[in-house]
């Protein structure tokens, strides 16, 4: 395992990090989706991401990760010993789904090796079961097979992995939040692909030669040598990690205030934007920033904030449109707070 | 020493460079240089990665012979799993399939590749040098494959008889004595600055520099920059200096930062690009990319001087300039040929290619109730999987407007949103469009093939309108973005011409002459078996009938639409690429 950039050592790029910064906070918000130029981070920073999750339950051994309070009824290893199900600590799991993976790979399916040997009817569980309960990062998103979109599309509208090949017949629960990266000018995303991602944030190459120049020396000396860099960041990662558990703990104790409701269906609504994902998402991204500043209550200035990350890409595209998508949604944001 | 074996000496001594890629016709020698980096490393070894490579060939997988003699499971590596530690040639590397571009620029990237395939979960290392090749005529690499490589070099244009003449000689007779000499000191060379590189002195000044020229010069994202410093600090150690020099500066700014400019420094920010600044301007927004600011152009001034006069070529034959850029190396190439593996369904052997791992997942389970001898498998036929293909490149709309004419901006309109509203379609068909505008002495191709609503809606909006209708030359424009699509595998090629007037502007003829001149291209467009439509916007009743004349030449439709809307032009596109 190659040591991974740390996140605290990213120069600039505020709006992608806020934005990962909620979606650890509050996973609900439906995953983040990180879009630019070529060469500016966008790997980098939601590879980092694993660096900040924390801790969750689970049950040994299950290759769904249960939670050990509650295991998922469609669990096959749970549900079979109620028994007695140990419980170990882990970090919430981040599963890389690469391009050129295979849909066996994918959903799970015969394990063939235990097949031709054994002569077992085996089921080898998938990605999908692999990424129950935490994230599924997908790099260059816009470029995953059709037909590998159409199956996340299914498992993430009903939460369960239905597998029916090679005289299997299995249901396992597959929960996860999607995390992608990409450059819109390589392919765009499939609209319903899209939808399903609760915040996007979109970074742009920074023109400030200084921080460019400050980008350059951390990179080179990140490889010169790994290990001792990320030791220089290491006492600044622990407290962000520590803010963010604090975080984790307040957020169900925040609540929302009536005019921070009112400006998120007021913008929803003079976005003309479908379907009540978009007002969901702003509310939770609310939330979120909320409790990662310590607030008790969601306030309008929060909606403000994360309002271009959770409705920016929601918009009807319009090609006669000149103005970028979130420069929209801030233009309508003036409007609504006049 | 010139040019490119420089880059080649630079990548041999600074592995994260990454890669050199060589850009020029052919003939200008590009093959023989890349085979110079495997000589210039003893000991490292070179695979080939050959252009019809499939994602298994690549990626490697089971060894199903192997695992079953063995009775485990026995992997073999692929194409870049066996690269790594050694040298990557990639000839043509904009004609790869894009599932090939993908996985190569991850490997290159990462030094490590996650293979999730066949029912194998495995990592592989891929730390390998990689120098790859293409001629500018066959259509453009991935810019996003290109920027993964440090190095990337034009070859000189139709260089002296006397290069010629060496490369000729060095491709007939490798072992020739006076070549053996030069690998011999040039690996000399290359040791002796192994030892000073890491003591190589690059001043914050020089950074600041480098960062600033890229910034002039619009560079997309931030791997140029690091790429410069370390280029720099590599031609400096390979001149057995201690500090880096101005010359090696321009070097880097020659190999690194020059290919990738997307604007010439002196120019405003690109208008297709940055939006209006927004009222209340968050953090972010600040940093975007608007016209270099003046201190970046002071402190780039020095070098932009030195290379000023190689810019503009640069900007027209590399792909990251914004007028010029294409999605290129795309769906199709060799897979179009016979389409992507997606699935795999139970089926008969005849004419068919079978799925070995389905077919032996499906006879799996039934070995113990078919009483399997000892070592034996047995297979039925109901066990046999096929592997189902569905051609991948769907088809190629090139829209033509034309922009002569009082009426222009408003056929631009319509033009664009009918090519919107076919690129919404296109998540489905896979299907590309491009858009040019013709006036005056010339076409111009505004948006090359994509499928990208974010680069239709950044196209240029504003074009300038007015003078003569060159149609010869909107066709001439047309063969040669048709003809690149042919080769990446889009069969399908609609040309969608939006016009009210008759050509008046040849290429070489006089006035009198336009008319057989087009005519003559007209059906040489026929004859490559593109599909046309011919949109005639023209309000007045009095027709000419050169719009039907043109149409009949080009063997297309014609149709009469003076106040087509958006909707009804990608109706009819859609109708022509369904008629056979």
């Amino acid at each position: 395992m190659q040591q991974s950039f740390p996140f605290v050592a990213i120069v600039g790029q505020e709006e992608l990090k806020l934005a990962i910064l909620l979606t650890v906070i509050d996973p609900s918000i439906g995953g983040v989706l990180v879009t630019g130029h070529r060469g500016t981070a966008k790997s980098t920073a939601v590879r980092a991401l694993a660096q900040l999750l924390p801790m969750t339950t689970v049950v040994a051994g299950c290759p769904y990760n249960c939670d050990a309070a509650s295991p998922a009824p469609d669990c096959l290893h749970c549900s079979r010993k109620t028994s007695n199900l140990k419980a170990i600590r882990r970090t919430v799991p981040v599963v890389d789904l690469p391009l050129g993976a295979t849909e066996d790979r994918v959903v799970g399916s015969v394990d063939i090796e235990r097949a031709l040997i054994d002569g077992v009817q085996a089921f080898s569980p998938g990605l999908l079961a692999a990424a129950h309960r935490g994230f599924l990062y997908i790099d260059e998103v816009n470029l995953l097979e059709d037909h590998l979109v159409d199956l996340l599309l299914d498992v993430a509208a009903s939460g369960v992995n239905v597998v029916e090949r090679e005289g299997l017949s299995i249901r396992h629960p597959a929960r996860f939040v999607l995390v992608g990266s990409g450059n819109p000018e390589e392919g765009d995303l499939r609209p319903q692909l899209l939808d399903r991602f609760g915040l996007h944030a979109r970074i742009r190459t920074v023109s400030d030669v200084s921080q460019r120049v400050e980008i350059v020396k951390r990179r080179l000396a990140f490889e010169t040598d790994p290990v001792a860099f990320c030791k220089r960041y290491s006492s600044a990662q622990a407290k962000l990690r520590g803010t963010l558990v604090k975080a984790i703990a307040r957020r169900p104790h925040v609540e929302v205030s009536n005019e921070a409701l009112l400006l998120a269906a007021r913008l929803c609504d003079l976005l003309a934007i479908d379907g009540h994902r978009g007002e969901l998402a702003i509310t939770r991204a609310a939330l979120a920033l909320a409790a990662y500043e310590g607030a008790t209550t969601a306030v309008p200035e929060h909606v403000k904030r994360v309002a271009p990350l959770a409705l920016a890409h929601r918009l009807r595209k319009d090609p006669l449109e000149p103005a970028a998508d979130d420069e929209r949604v801030r233009r309508v944001l003036a409007e609504a707070l006049a | 020493m010139d040019t490119p074996r420089l880059a080649l000496l630079m990548l041999a001594l600074e592995p994260r460079l990454r890669g050199v890629v060589f850009v020029g016709p052919p003939g200008s020698g590009k093959s023989a240089l890349m085979h110079g980096l495997a000589d210039l490393l003893p000991g490292v070894h070179q695979v080939v990665l050959p252009l019809g490579c499939d994602q298994e060939a690549l990626l490697g997988g089971l060894d199903l012979e192997a695992t079953l003699q063995r009775g485990e499971r026995v992997i073999r590596n692929g194409v870049l799993g066996r690269a790594d530690g050694g040298v990557l040639l990639v000839e043509a590397c904009n004609l790869l399939a894009e599932g090939t571009a993908n996985t190569l620029l991850g490997a290159l990237e990462d030094g490590e590749l996650r293979i999730e395939r066949d029912g194998l979960s495995r990592r592989v290392a891929t730390r390998f040098r990689l120098v790859g090749s293409y001629d500018p005529a066959e259509g453009q690499p991935r810019a996003h494959l290109l920027d993964r490589m440090g190095l990337i070099v034009r070859m000189p244009s139709a260089g002296t008889s006397d290069a010629r003449l060496s490369i000729v000689e060095r491709h007939l007779n490798p072992t020739l004595r006076a070549w053996q000499d030069e690998i011999e000191m040039l690996r000399g060379v290359l040791e002796v600055a192994r030892t000073s590189l890491d003591a190589v002195e690059l001043t914050a000044e020089q950074q600041q520099e480098l960062c600033a020229t890229a910034v002039a010069l619009g560079v997309q994202g931030h791997r140029a920059d690091l790429f410069a410093c370390l280029a720099a600090r590599a031609s400096a150690a390979l001149a057995l200096r201690d500090s880096v020099q101005r010359e090696d500066l321009e070097v880097a700014v020659r190999l690194v930062l020059l290919p990738r400019a997307t604007r010439h420094p002196t120019q405003e920010s690109p208008p297709s690009e940055s939006p209006p600044p927004p009222q209340e301007s968050p953090e972010p927004s600040a940093t975007e990319a608007q016209g270099p600011s003046t201190d970046s152009l002071e402190m780039a001034e020095e070098i932009l001087d030195a290379v000023d006069t190689e810019l503009p070529a640069v900007l027209e034959t590399l792909p990251f300039s914004r007028s010029r850029r294409s999605r290129a190396g795309s769906r199709g190439s060799t897979e179009g040929v016979r389409g992507r593996h997606v699935a795999s369904v139970p089926g008969t052997l005849k004419g068919q290619r079978i799925d070995v791992i389905a077919t032996l997942r499906a006879a799996a389970p039934w070995q113990r109730v078919r009483a399997r001898r000892q070592g034996n498998l047995t297979l039925r036929a109901e066990d046999i999987r096929i592997k189902r293909y569905k051609s991948k490149a769907g088809a190629l709309f090139i829209f033509a407007v034309d922009a002569s004419g009082s009426m222009a901006l408003n056929r631009m309109r319509q033009a664009k949103g009918a090519v919107h509203s076919l690129l919404e379609q296109a998540y489905v068909n896979r299907d590309k469009v491009a858009l040019m505008s013709f006036r005056a002495q010339s076409a111009d191709l505004l948006l090359p093939p994509t499928s990208s609503v974010e680069l239709l809606r950044r196209a240029v909006d504003q074009i300038p309108t007015g003078g003569g209708t060159p149609l010869a030359a909107t066709l001439l424009l047309t063969l040669e973005v048709a003809e690149q699509a042919k080769r990446k595998g889009y069969g399908n090629v609609v040309l969608v011409l939006l016009t009210d007037g008759r050509a008046n502007i040849g290429l070489r003829a006089e006035r009198a002459g336009v008319d057989d001149e087009l005519q003559g291209i007209a059906v040489t467009v026929a004859a490559r078996g593109l599909k046309t439509l011919l949109i005639d916007t023209q309000r007045s009743f009095v027709s000419h009938g050169a719009g039907q004349k043109l149409a009949r030449w080009l063997g297309g439709e014609y149709l009469y639409m003076p106040s087509a809307g958006s909707a009804a032009i990608a109706n009819a596109a859609r109708t022509a690429v369904a008629t056979p």
